[in-house]
């Protein structure tokens, strides 16, 4: 009782706060019937839910690193864009796996090559010298080699190969898995090589970059990492056609599930790469740094429409989330199970079950397995350590430069889930990813940006008040002075929460749940 | 600068050698026009009497560059002299631009009046945005600054004042007063806007190295220390502040004249990015930074526009990253960089 | 190995903070056991040298030797791992870590505060009821226990501590001289002390640092007959 006292002398501020904000909530119950009201907060949550797939990442991104990664909101595009692709032609991502994971393969022998080239001694020009022309081989036999590659992919150019079109096919129930793209001119032996080539001739180049020599042990372990993977993606490309018929039969469920895993695994690798090729460079330049993430997220986003085109695409929900025949909408959710419905009645109003309840459902699943390590596992204490003071960490002789690295790749992974996860509630846009990044940073700079608790309240917080904006906007709010409702429009449902973020930071500028410093 | 010089060049008056760079960039502008229209056959006669042709469309780019290097010397006050992280500076420029719009079209002002009502607005919004100073630092004001910008960037789009504002098409149909029309008389707004880009870097210069300027780099350097010799760094915040929205806006009023449309863009945040890429491609800080960064930026768009078209702006993004990453200091930081290491 | 077995040298270290040059000559020859005192006054530069030892601030020029390992161009946990204990001058304890939770982030193999917790407790018993506390909620005592125990956590061979008694309570720094005394049988002590009293119970040997530089090295024994040094290099004493 008396921690309780404490605790709220100490966040008075923080209470009113959140007490103001839960008597309008519950005013709000006046204006409307409580089906609509009970749809609404279940809209704000699910909404709040995905904002808060992506503020985690960049709480904790910033938390950790001081960086506020402002091409977290493209991340998120490209999870969605990503996990589109794994849904609807996932015989395109199994093409494209091969060629990734042998160029990879080469790239992981980066340890071994460096240790194998300090022992070489060289005149100095051939030394400067070779790299450029290991750099330029592998770039010359790439640009051979790649374009001869088969892959059977869409083409956002031509209207009927485009990803508007195949979105639709699969909608419709017409989708006819596409022929397997097939080696011609090149055989299949000599492309593994040559890519395995250019994977490694490119990290020679780099190693020959290098000046510092690297540790003085041989590292195995990385060699065997570097065979392995190219072992992979070898056995890939020889059940590449049987894996593509097979992920083409499985039901729309399975294949969200792999979807769901594609985004994330893409999503964490291209943030890794972020971090540990660009971002590390620029830690004692703060304002270059946010140049960087802001170019990266302008390129990313361009390269995303280059590649999937500027129309809106569409992505059908799973069959187990879609069903209208009998039985529908289900009643409970035993009933839901049986029947596949895409609608349930909760308290007489006709909630969907995949855009209001399941969303929220993975949101939960995300914010408990994260406070779970945070607060329990030995990687957690150290992330909580480095957020007050990374040096010190450092100095008991904990590479922080790997928990990094993986917080980085994992906040990235969280936003493209967040993207994936919305695409079959919300369609793919062009614009997605920006919207979600100004949304985002208003939840973070409401939270108190390095707070996780913060971002997870402040992301729910955004949520709420759009959709309840969206929901006013039709029925209107009956205010005393007007005689007719106050209806605001569509573009002042954005306005809303930014008015909402100035506001509170008006009043608490280490936001709600932030720490003076 | 070389002290140990003089006697080797011709006798200048010495205020004239220290200037010499300046000079002659400015008479090197004013005698552009006709230099180009010598250059692809036209009587340099035609730049006066505005004849349409090479000569007049690369004043108009080059009037594009001044306005642009006005706006990104007042965003490199607020951030390059005195650290100020906004990402709201777009809302400067489109107030002065949407003012200056709105008042000549839908109120019929004149030139004169509008102008005046501009330096109000500037001042104005300074001083609301200067509010949350105080109370925010860092990446919340720069949240905070974003946040307002794009308000206004959306309340400008909003249905219901589209017949002010042109809605989410822009604001157009705006005929330009008679005594400064970009058609009618190009050479005389070029003039025009190379001379209030020119003023308005002498004045910066000035401001910088007065008392004022200085304890703003100081608030820069370190905020605490500034407070800890007795500054009143709010107040000196808010100068800078002031200046630069004021200066920004006057920026928005050329660019509403000048343009046939306002497009909301001008307040959006890709806006307020172009301003931090034209004092970073010209030295954060520098000043004269921001006049080369605004040529090379424009310049660069321009070019990448015309030979590679869709992946223009994929281009753009990866110069950005170039620059970020091997460039840090721009163009002047790192020539004043190198001359400082060669004397 | 020669006669006096150097635990750790240093030889004539530089190292810059951005463009200022803070250590312009530091040499430090600490024997295995010992106890070395960096004597000086204040910004003489000897936090920054305990820092460049953990290539926290890596020296430009000049070398850090551990056992006769170079420790230059390592990164700071590396240099750490290899067996050294850091307790900086502010403490560093984790505000949002429990006191439990600051000894096992010090662990470099798993159960290593099992291990060492009854040495721990011997040493700081106050730390034992204080477990379950924040780092937050201890007092400035607390802390430096906290930060030393966590010192002793991992199987450390040195120990660089900068200044230990610092804004405590005479009867702490007391105890803490006797604590640190006895780890010193096993362990190389390498510590900062503004306070020449303190300083002249604690450490066998001694280097005064003046303006970055080590200007004066020897036995703490004759150190506190010589009027004249102490007088010049440390102010009154």
């Amino acid at each position: 009782m008396r921690t309780l006292l404490d605790d709220f002398s100490k966040n008075r501020v923080l209470w009113i706060t959140l007490g103001i904000l839960s008597a309008l909530l519950l005013l709000a119950t006046q204006s409307m019937q409580l089906d609509d009201w009970l749809l609404t907060v279940l809209r704000g949550v699910a909404m709040g839910a995905v904002i808060f797939l992506a503020a985690a990442g960049l709480s904790l991104i910033f938390g950790l690193m001081d960086v506020l990664n402002l091409a977290h909101g493209t991340l998120f595009m490209i999870g969605a864009y990503v996990g589109w692709s794994a849904y609807v032609r996932p015989d395109t991502i199994v093409d494209l796996t091969t060629p990734i994971l042998l160029l990879t393969a080469g790239f992981l022998a980066l340890p071994g090559l460096q240790a194998l080239i300090d022992h070489w001694t060289l005149p100095p020009t051939v030394a400067r010298v070779w790299p450029w022309l290991a750099a330029v081989a592998a770039l010359a036999l790439a640009a051979g080699v790649l374009p001869q590659y088969p892959i059977s992919m869409w083409d956002a150019g031509v209207y009927e190969q485009s990803p508007v079109v195949w979105g639709l096919a699969l909608e419709q129930g017409t989708l006819v898995p596409p022929e397997p793209a097939a080696f011609g001119g090149l055989h299949p032996i000599a492309a593994v090589t040559a890519l395995l080539a250019v994977g490694g001739l490119g990290a020679l180049a780099i190693a020959g970059w290098r000046t510092q020599p690297s540790e003085a042990r041989v590292p195995l372990s990385a060699w065997a990492l570097a065979g392995s993977v190219a072992l992979a993606g070898i056995g890939l490309l020889v059940v590449n056609d049987a894996l593509t018929a097979w992920l083409f039969s499985l039901d729309t469920t399975w294949r969200f599930g792999f979807a769901i895993v594609v985004a994330v695994v893409v999503g964490m690798a291209l943030g890794g790469l972020m971090e540990s090729t660009l971002i590390r460079s620029t830690y004692s330049r703060p304002i270059y740094q946010l140049m960087l993430t802001l170019g990266l997220g302008v390129i990313g986003m361009q390269a995303v429409i280059a590649i999937w085109g500027r129309p809106q695409i569409s992505m059908v929900k799973p069959t187990l989330f879609n069903g209208t025949g009998d039985g529908c909408p289900a009643r409970s959710l035993g009933d839901w199970l049986t029947n596949q419905c895409a609608t349930i009645i909760l308290f007489d109003a006709r909630v969907r079950v995949y855009n209001e309840l399941f969303i929220i459902a993975i949101g939960l699943l995300v914010l408990v397995a994260i406070s779970l390590v945070l607060g329990r596992s030995r990687l957690g204490m150290i992330i909580r350590a480095g957020v007050q003071d990374r040096a010190m960490v450092e100095a008991l002789g904990i590479n922080v430069q790997r928990v990094f690295t993986l917080v980085f790749a994992v906040g990235t992974g969280l936003a493209a889930l967040g993207g994936v996860l919305s695409g079959p509630s919300t369609g793919l846009t062009e614009g997605m990813g920006e919207s979600l990044l100004l949304l985002a940073l208003i939840a973070l700079a409401i939270g108190g940006l390095t707070s996780f608790p913060g971002a997870a309240a402040g992301a729910v917080l955004v949520g709420l008040l759009q959709q309840f904006m969206v929901k006013y906007g039709q029925i209107g709010i009956p205010l005393p002075f007007l005689e007719e409702p106050f209806k605001p429009t569509p573009p002042l449902v954005p306005a809303s929460t930014v008015l909402l973020m100035v506001v509170i930071l008006l009043v608490l500028p280490q936001g709600l749940f932030g720490r003076k410093e | 600068m070389t002290p140990a010089t003089p006697s080797t060049r011709p006798a200048l008056p010495g205020w004239l050698s220290r200037n010499l760079g300046p000079l002659g960039g400015l008479l090197a502008l004013i005698a552009f026009p006709f230099v180009v229209a010598a250059q692809s056959g036209d009587s340099p006669v035609a730049v006066l009497t505005n004849e349409s042709g090479n000569a007049k469309f690369y004043q108009g780019l080059f009037i594009e560059v001044f306005i642009l290097a006005i706006y990104a010397l007042s965003y490199d006050l607020v951030l390059g002299v005195t650290g100020l992280l906004s990402f709201g500076h777009a809302l400067f420029f489109g107030m002065g631009a949407y003012a200056t719009g709105i008042l000549i079209k839908s109120f019929g002002w004149e030139l004169g009046p509008t102008i005046v009502a501009v330096i109000g607005i500037g001042v104005t919004q300074a001083l609301a945005v200067g509010v949350v100073l105080p109370r925010v630092k860092g990446v919340t004001f720069a949240l905070v600054t974003l946040g307002m910008a794009s308000v206004f960037h959306i309340v400008v789009q909003t249905h219901e004042l589209s017949p002010w504002t042109g809605g989410d098409v822009g604001l157009q149909g705006l005929v330009p007063p008679a005594i400064l029309n970009p058609n009618a008389d190009r050479l005389r707004f070029y003039l025009v806007s190379l001379a209030v880009m020119v003023l308005a870097w002498l004045a910066y210069k000035r401001f910088v190295d007065s008392p004022t300027g200085r304890v703003c780099n100081a608030i820069r350097e370190n905020e605490g220390r500034a407070l800890m010799l007795g500054y009143n760094t709010f107040v000196f915040k808010l100068i800078a502040l002031t200046i630069a929205s004021v200066t920004a806006a006057l920026a928005g009023s050329l660019h509403a004249l000048y343009q046939p449309i306002v497009s909301p863009n001008v307040a959006s945040l890709s806006f307020t990015v172009a301003a931090l890429l034209m004092i970073l491609m010209g030295g954060v800080g520098t000043l004269t930074g921001a006049l080369f960064g605004a040529l090379a930026y424009r310049l660069l768009a321009f070019f990448l526009d015309r030979w590679f078209g869709q992946i223009a702006d994929v281009l753009l993004g990866v110069v950005y990253i170039a620059l970020v990453l091997f460039v840090p200091y721009g163009i002047v930081g790192t020539w004043r960089r190198r001359r400082g290491r060669g004397a | 190995m020669s006669a006096p077995d150097i635990h750790l040298a240093l030889e004539d270290v530089q190292t810059f903070i951005g463009q200022y040059q803070i250590l312009s000559g530091v040499s430090v020859s600490a024997p295995r056991c010992s106890i070395t005192a960096l004597l000086g006054r204040n910004g003489a530069g000897k936090t920054t040298t305990l820092k460049t030892i953990m290539g926290l601030t890596p020296p430009r020029r000049g070398n850090v030797r551990l056992d006769g390992q170079e420790l230059n161009g390592r990164r700071s946990y590396e240099i750490a791992a290899l067996g050294i204990g850091f307790v900086p001058d502010y403490r560093g304890i984790f505000r949002d870590l429990t006191v439990a939770e600051n000894l096992q982030i010090a662990e470099r193999r798993q159960g290593d505060f099992k291990r060492k917790s009854e040495l721990i407790f011997d040493l700081f018993p106050d730390l034992r009821r204080l477990i379950g506390l924040r780092g937050q909620q201890l007092s400035g005592g607390q802390q430096q226990m906290l930060a030393i125990a966590r010192a002793l956590v991992p199987e450390n061979k040195l120990l660089l501590i900068d200044e230990p008694s610092e804004g405590l309570a005479p009867v702490i720094i007391e105890h803490l001289i006797v604590a640190i005394r006895a780890l010193a049988r096993e362990t190389t002590v390498v510590l900062v002390e503004q306070n020449f009293i303190v300083a002249r119970q604690l450490a066998e040997r001694y280097v005064i640092i003046e303006s970055g530089r080590s200007v004066q090295t020897g036995a703490m024994a004759d150190l506190a007959n010589d009027r004249d040094a102490v007088q010049r290099y440390l102010g009154a004493a």
